[in-house]
C-alpha cells in the first residue's frame, strides 16, 4: 500500500480536498440559478468523496471486492434518493 | 524440537480468509456500506422535506459560514493525520504514528468542540431542534454526525493506546487501518453535510 501511494501524493490530495472544497464555498456565494449551484456543489463533493475513497481509504489499490461492497449501498442510495425526489412531484 | 522464531504474526494475518481480505477490514467496510444506508435515510429525509417546503427557513443569515468552512478544513485534515499515521506504520516509524495519530486526534476533538460552540451559539438564541423543520433537520443531521466523529475519536485514541507496547503493535497494528477507514467515512459524511446544510 505506501509503495503505491506516498506521503507527499497524500498532501496532494489534501491540497485538492482542501481546494475544491474553498471553490465550492465560492461558487455557492455567486448569483447563478439555484439549480446550477446545487449540481457544482453537489458535483464538487463527489469528486471529494472519490478522492478520499479511491486514495486515503486505499480503494483503487485494493481488491475489486471491497469497491463492491462500497458500490451496493451507492446503487441503493441513488435508488433511494431517486423515489424520494420523485415523490415530491406528487401532491396527495 | 525445532528452535522456531518467536514472531507476532497478526492477528488477520494468522489465518488466510477466503476473500484474500482480512476480516476486520472487510466487516470494516461492510460497516460502512450499511452507515451510508443510515445517513442516506436521514439526508433523503432532509431533502424531501425541504423540497416540500417552498419557503424553506433557510441558513442565510443563521448557519456561519465562515464557522462551518473552518470545521469542514478541521476535518480534511484530520483524514490526512490519520492516513500519514497508517503510511508511518507501514515503515515502522513508531514515533511518528503517535504524532500523526495525536493530531488525528485533537483535529476530531476541535471540530467537536467548534460544533459545540455553534450549537450553544443557537441555543443562546433559543433555537431548538423543536424551532422549526430546518433546525430540527440540522441538528439531527450534525448531531448523529458529531456522535459518530466521537466515536471515532475514542477508536482512534484505543488504536493510540495500543501504540505503548511494541509487543502488542506487533500484532494489533492492522486496527490503525481499520481506524482509518472509519475515520475517512466520518470525514465523508460532512463533505455532503456542510454544502447541504451551509451553503445551499
Amino acid at each position: 500500500m505506501s509503495a503505491q501511494v506516498t506521503a507527499k501524493m497524500y498532501l496532494k490530495i489534501w491540497g485538492w480536498l482542501a481546494g475544491l472544497m474553498l471553490l465550492g464555498v465560492l461558487l455557492s456565494e455567486l448569483p447563478i440559478s439555484k439549480a446550477t449551484v446545487v449540481l457544482l456543489v453537489l458535483g464538487l463533493s463527489s469528486v471529494k468523496a472519490f478522492l478520499v475513497v479511491l486514495y486515503y481509504m486505499h480503494l483503487k489499490f485494493d481488491r475489486r471486492l471491497l469497491a463492491l461492497v462500497l458500490l451496493a449501498p451507492v446503487v441503493l442510495v441513488l435508488l433511494a434518493v431517486g423515489l424520494l425526489y420523485s415523490s415530491t412531484f406528487v401532491r396527495l | 524440537m525445532s528452535q522456531a522464531h518467536a514472531v507476532a504474526v497478526p492477528a488477520h494475518l494468522a489465518h488466510p480468509t477466503a476473500t484474500g481480505i482480512p476480516n476486520g477490514k472487510l466487516g470494516m467496510w461492510v460497516f460502512l456500506a450499511s452507515e451510508v444506508m443510515f445517513f442516506t435515510g436521514l439526508i433523503g429525509a432532509y431533502v424531501v422535506l425541504r423540497m416540500g417546503h417552498p419557503s424553506w427557513p433557510g441558513p442565510e443569515g443563521h448557519l456561519s459560514v465562515p464557522m462551518g468552512t473552518i470545521n469542514t478544513l478541521v476535518l480534511i485534515c484530520s483524514s490526512t493525520t490519520i492516513v500519514l499515521a497508517l503510511a508511518a506504520s507501514q515503515r515502522g516509524a513508531m514515533g511518528a504514528v503517535r504524532r500523526w495519530l495525536l493530531a488525528t486526534v485533537l483535529l476530531g476533538s476541535t471540530f467537536l468542540v467548534i460544533k459545540g460552540f455553534e450549537y450553544s451559539v443557537k441555543f443562546h438564541h433559543h433555537i431548538f431542534p423543536s424551532t422549526n423543520v430546518f433546525w430540527s433537520c440540522y441538528f439531527t443531521l450534525t448531531g448523529f454526525h458529531g456522535l459518530h466523529v466521537l466515536g471515532g475519536i475514542v477508536f482512534n485514541l484505543w488504536v493510540l493506546g495500543l501504540t505503548g507496547r511494541a509487543s502488542v503493535w506487533a500484532s494489533q497494528s492492522h486496527r490503525l487501518e481499520l481506524a482509518g477507514l472509519y475515520w475517512h467515512f466520518v470525514d465523508i459524511v460532512w463533505i455532503f453535510l456542510f454544502p447541504l446544510l451551509y451553503l445551499l
